[in-house]
C-alpha cells in the first residue's frame, strides 16, 4: 500500500511575504514559535483549524499551502 | 547561553549526589553518616537553580524549546525529588514499627517540611518562566504531546498497580509484618508520583524527537 504524507510550502510563502518572521506568523496564528518550526521542518501536521489560519495569514489557498502527497 | 545551561545542568548533577547521600546517609554507608550532609548538599543547589533561573531565565533553556517544554523540563526535575523523597520515606517507615502509623513522625516531618520546599521551589520557577514566555501558553501541538504522554503514563501506572497486587499476593505470610497501612497508603502515593514521572519523560522525550 503506498504511504501518503502532508508537505507544506510555509517557509516557502512567509519568505516572499516581506519582513514576516516566524514570530509574525505564530501571532498571527495563536500558536508558539516552536509549533511554526515543527511545521516548515514538516515534523508535525496540524489540525484542519490551524491549516486554514496559517493559509489565511499567508494569503494564499489552503492546497496551495498543504498537499496530501505520495511519500518518496 | 551555552556557559549558563553548563552551570545549570553542573548544578543539577551536584543536587542528584545530595539526593543519593540523603539516600545512603539514612542507614550509614562505611560507617559514615552522609544524611544531613546530602540534604545540605541537595537543598543548596536546588536553591541556588531557582536563583539562576531567575536571573537567567532567558539563557538556560535552548531558544528551540517552547514554553510547554520547559515546563515539561521543569516538572520533571522536581517530581523526580518529590518521588526520590517519596522512596526515602518508605524506605524509613519499616524501621519505625508502629510509630509509622501516626501522621507526624520522625520519618514524615522532614518529608513534609521537604515536600513544602519543593512545591514551592516548583511555583516559583513555573511562574518565572511563564512571565518569560508571556503570549502564547500551550497550543495545539503541546496539547497533542501532553495527551500522548498522559497515554503512556496510564498504561504505566496500569502495570504498576498489577506489579503491586501480584506482589502483595506473592507475599508470604511472615514478610508481611512490615506492611503497615501507613506504608501502603504512602505506596499509592509512589504510584502517582511515579505516573507523573512517566508523563514528563514522555513529554520531554517526544518533543525531542519532534524536533530530531
Amino acid at each position: 500500500m503506498n504511504e501518503f504524507s502532508v508537505r507544506n510550502r510555509i517557509r516557502e510563502f512567509r519568505q516572499q511575504r516581506a519582513e514576516m518572521t516566524q514570530a509574525d506568523l505564530a501571532r498571527a496564528c495563536d500558536v508558539t514559535r516552536q509549533t511554526i518550526i515543527a511545521l516548515e521542518a514538516e515534523k508535525y501536521s496540524p489540525s484542519l483549524e490551524l491549516a486554514f489560519k496559517l493559509a489565511r495569514a499567508l494569503e494564499r489557498n489552503l492546497e496551495d499551502v498543504f498537499q496530501y502527497q505520495e511519500k518518496k | 547561553m551555552i556557559r549558563n545551561q553548563r552551570r545549570v545542568q553542573a548544578l543539577l548533577a551536584v543536587a542528584a549526589l545530595g539526593a543519593a547521600g540523603m539516600f545512603l546517609g539514612g542507614k550509614g554507608w562505611l560507617g559514615i553518616d552522609f544524611g544531613p550532609v546530602g540534604a545540605a548538599v541537595l537543598y543548596v543547589a536546588l536553591w541556588a537553580f531557582v536563583i539562576y533561573l531567575a536571573k537567567y531565565a532567558g539563557e538556560v533553556f535552548p531558544e528551540e524549546w517552547s514554553p510547554a517544554e520547559k515546563q515539561a523540563w521543569v516538572a520533571l526535575v522536581f517530581v523526580a525529588l518529590i518521588g526520590f523523597h517519596v522512596l526515602n520515606l518508605l524506605a524509613a517507615l519499616p524501621d519505625l514499627g508502629p510509630e509509622a502509623d501516626r501522621l507526624r513522625n520522625s520519618a514524615t516531618r522532614p518529608f513534609w517540611t521537604n515536600l513544602g520546599l519543593l512545591i514551592f521551589g516548583w511555583i516559583g520557577v513555573s511562574s518565572m518562566l511563564r512571565k518569560q514566555d508571556a503570549g502564547v501558553g500551550l497550543d495545539e501541538r503541546d496539547l497533542r504531546v501532553a495527551h500522548a504522554a498522559s497515554r503512556y503514563a496510564d498504561g504505566a501506572l496500569m502495570l504498576l498497580v498489577i506489579c503491586l497486587v501480584v506482589t502483595l499476593v506473592a507475599l508470604p505470610e511472615y514478610s508481611r509484618t512490615w506492611l503497615r497501612p501507613s506504608i501502603a497508603a504512602n505506596v499509592l502515593i509512589a504510584l502517582l508520583v511515579a505516573r507523573a514521572l512517566v508523563e514528563n519523560i514522555c513529554t520531554v522525550l517526544r518533543y525531542r524527537r519532534d524536533r530530531g
